[in-house]
């Protein structure tokens, strides 16, 4: 479970998240949904600590991470799996090596379970013959999966998404997220989807929180978000797409 | 001067400082961090490999390039005016003294620092940007351990034999240009070099290599990963990175003269 109590954060003088409270529970699917550069991913690095509050904790299955020193953080870091907005695969290794790199990097595993663990995933995400190639001669839609494939192979409990369907077509963007519910149904999963897109939010997520300047104005099950009435969430609601 | 106009400066004044203490704080603790993470070279062997390969072995031309042009100017030059006072065949000495002290180390840092360093801050600076040393840290990877000790340490030991061609490359072609430019003797030249060289003279110039490797290194990494704004800011670290790092470089270079000279 992952958890935000009364968090607040600020780069220089201007204040990104106001005391901001979230819970995330094992096995759910939760969308933070809000405009665009409003602090949704700064969220997605305080769950993992790669930046730290000014105030408040984030605890991770019951354990404050904000104080933990960076070589602490590892072992907290491989029960979840991240997707990055661009990817943020390495550009200069193969599918297979990009997948492969953090299993050769920390885990002590023998070759031939890394390379089981690698096709697990190359069949998952529906890329085979593909794994000699570099990221670069992938598109986009493809890129994400790899995206995806990597952040899976720790066998983590939650998988953190930034914008997991941004710039991606439409075609692109349903199989993004056919692939985070097959991950819950089938893995036991559960996700935390940053977006701007709210159709992606009824598709996927079982709750919902909505970040406007700083706050969460709402944060409940996601059929719930048709009867909030703070004006923001009925003007996305006619809108459909944050483009603010 | 209105009042406020004043303040305003004040304040302005007041956040840069900040900012530049912080920086530094952060810088300070980077190269810890850097140094700290030596004992895992053994994890790292094959990152260490790749970059002694890019820091040393590809270097060489540019090193020879600008240590064999400048040897060559400075015997013209210096051979030029020692004639005036008819003192040519000092020509040996001083030329091997300006190399071997000063110039072969410090065009040696010059050189790597556009070179090695431009690489550095924008490999770096790219990753950054695209989120991969982020990715690092998120899988449970140091990316300071990954990225940055590998070239630290490839610096360390490739910049020494790299100073020793840099002096080897200048020397020969200052004895070069004695014998066909000013027509000296090579044998009156080189005895005028070997016998003369004391162990400080090496020591002043090869004390300067890790010195450099450090500063080249950690500042031009440290710059990469403090990229931001999309690929100008890529440009812009890596200048940054070059111009901190050459300036950094002429004042070390003063200053181990100075402190090996005064003390030996």
């Amino acid at each position: 479970m992952i958890e935000l109590d009364k968090v607040t954060l600020k780069y220089g003088e201007k204040e990104i998240l106001k005391q901001v409270s979230l819970t995330v529970r094992d096995n759910t699917i939760k969308a933070i949904l809000g405009p665009s550069g409003v602090g949704k991913s700064t969220i997605l690095k305080l769950m993992l600590g790669l930046i730290k509050p000014n105030s408040g904790r984030v605890l991770i299955d019951g354990a404050d991470i904000t104080r933990m020193k960076e070589s602490e953080l590892y072992t907290i870091r491989r029960k979840m799996g991240m997707v990055f907005q661009g990817n943020a695969l390495f550009d200069s290794m193969t599918i297979s090596q990009n997948l492969g790199f953090f299993l050769r990097e920390n885990l002590n595993l023998p070759e031939n379970e890394v390379i089981r663990r690698v096709t697990e995933q190359i069949q998952f995400a529906g890329l085979e013959g593909y794994e000699n190639q570099l990221p670069e001669s992938l598109s986009g839609g493809m890129r994400k999966r790899v995206a995806i494939g990597r952040a899976m192979i720790f066998k983590p409990h939650m998988i953190l998404f930034d914008e997991p369907t941004a710039g991606l077509d439409p075609v692109s963007s349903k199989k993004i997220l056919s692939l985070i519910s097959t991950l819950r149904h089938n893995n036991n999963l559960g996700a935390v989807i940053v977006t701007h897109i709210i159709e992606d939010v009824f598709n996927v997520a079982d709750c919902v929180a909505v970040l406007y300047q700083g706050e969460i104005i709402f944060d409940d099950v996601t059929e719930k978000l048709h009867n909030a009435e703070h004006p923001f969430i009925r003007s996305i609601l006619s809108d459909k797409i944050l483009e603010l | 001067m209105p009042v406020n106009a004043i303040r305003s400066l004040e304040k302005k004044v007041a956040l840069q400082l900040k900012d530049f203490f912080f920086t530094m704080q952060e810088f300070f603790l980077f190269s810890v961090r850097a140094f700290a993470s030596i004992p895992k070279l053994k994890r790292y062997w094959r990152d260490f490999l790749d970059q002694a390969t890019i820091c040393g072995t590809d270097s060489i031309p540019i090193v020879l390039v600008s240590s064999i042009s400048i040897g060559a100017l400075l015997a013209i030059e210096v051979g030029n005016l020692l004639e005036d006072f008819g003192a040519k065949t000092m020509l040996g000495r001083s030329t091997a003294l300006s190399i071997i002290r000063e110039l072969g180390p410090m065009l040696m840092g010059l050189m790597l620092s556009a070179r090695f360093g431009s690489r550095n801050g924008a490999e770096l600076g790219a990753m950054q940007i695209s989120e991969q040393i982020d990715a690092l840290r998120a899988f449970g990877t140091d990316p300071v351990a990954k990225l940055v000790m590998p070239r630290l340490v490839a610096a360390l030991i490739m910049f020494l034999p790299l100073t020793a061609l840099s002096d080897f490359a200048g020397l020969q072609s200052a004895a070069y240009m004695a014998e066909h430019y000013h027509r000296i003797d090579p044998g009156i030249f080189w005895n005028a070099v070997y016998p003369r060289l004391v162990a400080k003279d090496f020591v002043v110039g090869f004390l300067k290599a890790p010195v450099f490797a450090v500063i080249i290194t950690l500042v031009s990494s440290f710059n990469g990963f403090s990229a931001r704004g999309g690929t100008s800011g890529v440009g812009r670290s890596t200048i940054k990175g070059i111009v901190v790092s050459s300036g950094l470089v002429l004042i070390a270079n003063f200053y181990v003269s100075k402190i090996v000279l005064e003390n030996m």
